[in-house]
This record gives structure tokens, C-alpha cells and sequence, in this order.
């Protein structure tokens, strides 16, 4: 029982840090010498890195940018109140009721990062052949995954021990 | 409104002294209100079982606060209040002879559409009241150029407006000099017309300012500032989170409320009735 509510856990702290890294870094998209999105611009000019503002323009809509910012950030931050909550209603539930508030919390938190991710998908580098898909893009999608299996996990749990 | 001049400081001193008075007598009669008042008792400490350090300084206090002594002037008060109406009357007096600078108002930065027309605002804040001769003139500095050109000009109760430099016909004055109000419209804007406006007024004899510039910024389409979304929607989701959090408890207290109210009264009832029957049977 122990190693099970360890390994959920544990489940749920991976979805969090997964989370974070994909909203803070700024690289879901690549090109040879650029790094961009969601908040800045990385380019690398003779070796050194400088951060610039992302341009705008018909094909950067600044609206649809900053609906991806939201939702990724309260992705994290519903996830990581579902961290407290676990915790929380580990010690208040009773015998044989469901985590359903925890597993609520990282069900919102996939939807978000779901909103996020498809959005992206959908407005950003249509018409681009020249680069690809940076390893925060790819981290979206698996912390889609991981919140949802946590979430399904949560619901269908019992507390066993008082 | 009047001219500076010997009748003007006599009127000051009688405005300023009777607002001095209202305030002294208004805090005397505090004073006494409280030296009057017994002693409140949810300040007194609820239980004395457990007493800590803190605790113990703060009954100190409070026992010194509520002592009657601490709220009587030391002086009688009359003489009190007639050396503070001095001693302010003559602060007051003093005061607005060294801040004299004139303070210039205007936006910081202004936005606009291409075509459309902008509003610039100038007002400005002066120790004295406005007088007659009060001018304002607007400069004009494009972006990356460092010469600046005049195109607005009030003085005298009218207004010259530029009839040569690139705002020709399209300067328009809609301010209100007696409420100190310097604005201009600007109408048909161009991508030539970024750069900088500088608004200067003077208030004689207050005349010592620093003229204030507001930045124009013209745009095919307004852009959207950074982030304003984005908090807009975190802001709304958090929002919507804590309101059903807080009305989810409030039902849960207020079915818990009526329903231990309703056994209250039924043990109530049941109470009564039995002691009904005690009664009868006696």
C-alpha cells in the first residue's frame, strides 16, 4: 500500500516538474540558430545567446500567444494544488472514499495544458518548413499524458487504511 | 480671480487660521471624549491561566492606554490651542513662499490609429490661483530628430494655433484656461506625427516649471500589451476557483446550521413538553 501511494506520488510530482520545464523554458520551437516561445526569443549571434522579444506579425498572433501562456501557467499552478490536496485528503478522508477533489484538480490541470498545447499546435509555424518542434513542445504533450493517467488514478483509488 | 497684492495674504492667514481652529478644536474635544470613557472590557485579557511574554507587554500597554491620566494635556487648553493656531498659521504662511514651482501634468506615453484623432492633455498644479496672463505652448519634437518646432500657443485669452509647420489645420485647441486645462486635438494623424510633445505652462508669477513631454505613438493596428491576456485569464480561472471554494463551505455551514437549529428545537420541545407533564401530574 505504502509503495503504491509512493509510487502515485512520486507519479504526480514527474507531471509537476514536467509541467514546469515545458512552461518556463523557451523552446517549443527550434531552428538552427533560434530558440523560441512561449515568452521570449532565444538567438544565438557568434556564440553568445541573447533573449529578444518574440516578433509580431500575421503569422505570431500576440492573442493566441498569450491564451497559450495562460493556460500553461495555471496548468502548473492547478497541479501543484493538486499535490497539496492529495496530501491534504490523505489524512482527512475516510476509509473507503475516493481522492476526487485530487484527481479534479490534475483532470483541469490536463485540460489546460491540452488548451495550451493544441492551440499552439494549431496558430504557430503552419507555413514553416525550416525548423521543428523544441523539446518544451514535446514535454507538453507527455504532461498532458502523465496528468491525465494521475487524474484517472485518483479517481479510481479508495483509501484503504484509516 | 484677483491679483497678488496685500489683500490677498490678509485672506490667506484668515483661511488658513480658521481651518487650524476647526482641526485644534476638533482634537481637543477627542481628548476629552476619551479621558471620559470607562475602560473597554474586551480589551481587558480574557483569561489569565497561560501568559506569555507578549501577553504580559501587551496588557502593560493597554493598562497604560486606559489609565485616565494619559489623556489629559499637560497644559491648560485654551493656552495649547492658541500656540498651536500660531505655530501652524505661521508654518502654513511659510510654506507655500519656498515650494512656488509650477508642476506640469501630461500623459507619459499615448497610443493612436492611423487617421484617427488624439486628445493631449496638459494640466498643471500652481501655489497660486490662476491668473490672467496664464500661457501655454506646445513644442513639437519628431522621433530622431533633435530640433523641436512650436505649434500651439495660448496667451493673452487666445489661441494661435500652427498655420506653416506640418500640423497646419490640424491642431484645435480644447482646453480650458480658467480650470487650467492645456489640451490640444490633433486630428488626421500620419505616421510622420511620432514623436514627442512638450507642453509648457506658466502661471505669473509662478513661472519656475518644468515643461512635461508625452510620447505619440501612431499604429496601423493598436497592439495588444504584453501579458494584459494573459492575466486576464489566469486572473478569471483563479477566481471562478476560489468563488465556488468559498460557496461550497458556505452552503455546507449554513445546511449544518439549520440542522442542528432544527434538532435544538426539537430537543427543546421535547423538553418542554416533558416538564408540561411534570407540572400536570403535580
Amino acid at each position: 500500500m505504502l509503495i503504491l501511494l509512493a509510487a502515485i506520488f512520486v507519479l504526480h510530482i514527474i507531471g509537476v516538474i514536467v509541467l514546469l520545464v515545458a512552461t518556463i523554458d523557451n523552446a517549443w520551437w527550434m531552428m538552427p540558430n533560434i530558440s523560441t516561445d512561449v515568452w521570449g526569443r532565444w538567438i544565438q549571434t557568434n556564440g553568445v545567446w541573447n533573449l529578444t522579444d518574440i516578433p509580431t506579425g500575421s503569422h505570431y498572433p500576440q492573442d493566441y500567444l498569450q491564451a497559450v501562456q495562460a493556460s500553461s501557467v495555471l496548468a502548473c499552478i492547478f497541479s501543484i494544488l493538486g499535490i497539496f490536496v492529495f496530501v491534504a485528503q490523505l489524512f482527512t478522508l475516510q476509509k473507503g472514499q475516493r481522492f476526487t477533489i485530487s484527481g479534479i484538480f490534475q483532470l483541469l490541470a490536463c485540460l489546460c495544458i491540452m488548451i495550451a498545447a493544441s492551440i499552439y499546435t494549431n496558430q504557430f509555424h503552419l507555413d514553416e518548413n525550416f525548423g521543428w518542434y523544441g523539446h518544451c513542445f514535446i514535454l507538453a504533450w507527455i504532461a498532458f499524458a502523465l496528468t491525465f493517467i494521475s487524474s484517472i488514478i485518483y479517481f479510481v483509488l479508495r483509501k484503504k487504511t484509516a | 480671480m484677483g491679483r497678488a497684492g496685500p489683500m490677498r495674504g490678509v485672506w490667506l492667514g484668515i483661511n488658513q487660521g480658521t481651518v487650524c481652529f476647526l482641526l485644534l478644536s476638533c482634537f481637543e474635544a477627542l481628548c476629552r471624549v476619551a479621558s471620559s470613557i470607562p475602560p473597554l472590557h474586551f480589551l481587558s485579557p480574557p483569561c489569565t491561566r497561560t501568559r506569555s511574554r507578549v501577553g504580559l507587554f501587551l496588557d502593560r500597554l493597554l493598562s497604560g492606554l486606559r489609565h485616565p491620566s494619559f489623556w489629559e494635556l499637560p497644559a491648560k487648553p485654551e493656552t495649547m490651542l492658541t500656540l498651536l493656531a500660531l505655530a501652524s498659521v505661521v508654518l502654513l504662511g511659510i510654506v507655500p513662499e519656498q515650494s512656488q514651482a509650477i508642476v506640469i501634468y501630461t500623459g507619459w506615453e499615448r497610443h493612436a490609429l492611423l487617421g484617427s484623432d488624439i486628445r493631449l492633455s496638459c494640466s498643471f498644479f500652481s501655489w497660486r490661483w490662476t491668473s490672467e496672463d496664464v500661457t501655454f505652448s506646445w513644442t513639437y519634437r519628431p522621433d530622431g530628430s533633435r530640433d523641436s518646432i512650436s505649434i500651439f500657443h495660448y496667451t493673452g485669452g487666445a489661441a494661435y494655433v500652427d498655420n506653416k509647420g506640418p500640423f497646419r489645420d490640424r491642431v484645435e485647441f480644447v482646453g480650458n484656461p480658467g480650470r487650467r486645462d492645456g489640451s490640444i486635438l490633433i486630428k488626421n494623424l500620419d505616421f510622420n506625427d511620432n514623436g514627442t510633445f512638450t507642453c509648457d505652462a506658466k502661471n505669473p508669477p509662478d513661472i519656475v516649471g518644468r515643461p512635461s513631454s508625452v510620447r505619440l505613438l501612431v499604429f496601423e493596428k493598436v497592439p495588444i500589451q504584453a501579458g494584459v491576456i494573459t492575466g486576464a485569464i489566469i486572473g478569471v480561472v483563479l477566481g471562478l476557483l476560489v468563488l465556488i471554494v468559498v460557496i461550497y463551505y458556505l452552503m455546507r455551514f449554513l445546511v449544518a446550521r439549520r440542522v442542528f437549529s432544527l434538532s435544538v428545537s426539537k430537543h427543546g420541545k421535547k423538553k418542554k413538553e416533558g416538564s408540561q407533564q411534570r407540572q400536570i401530574k403535580v
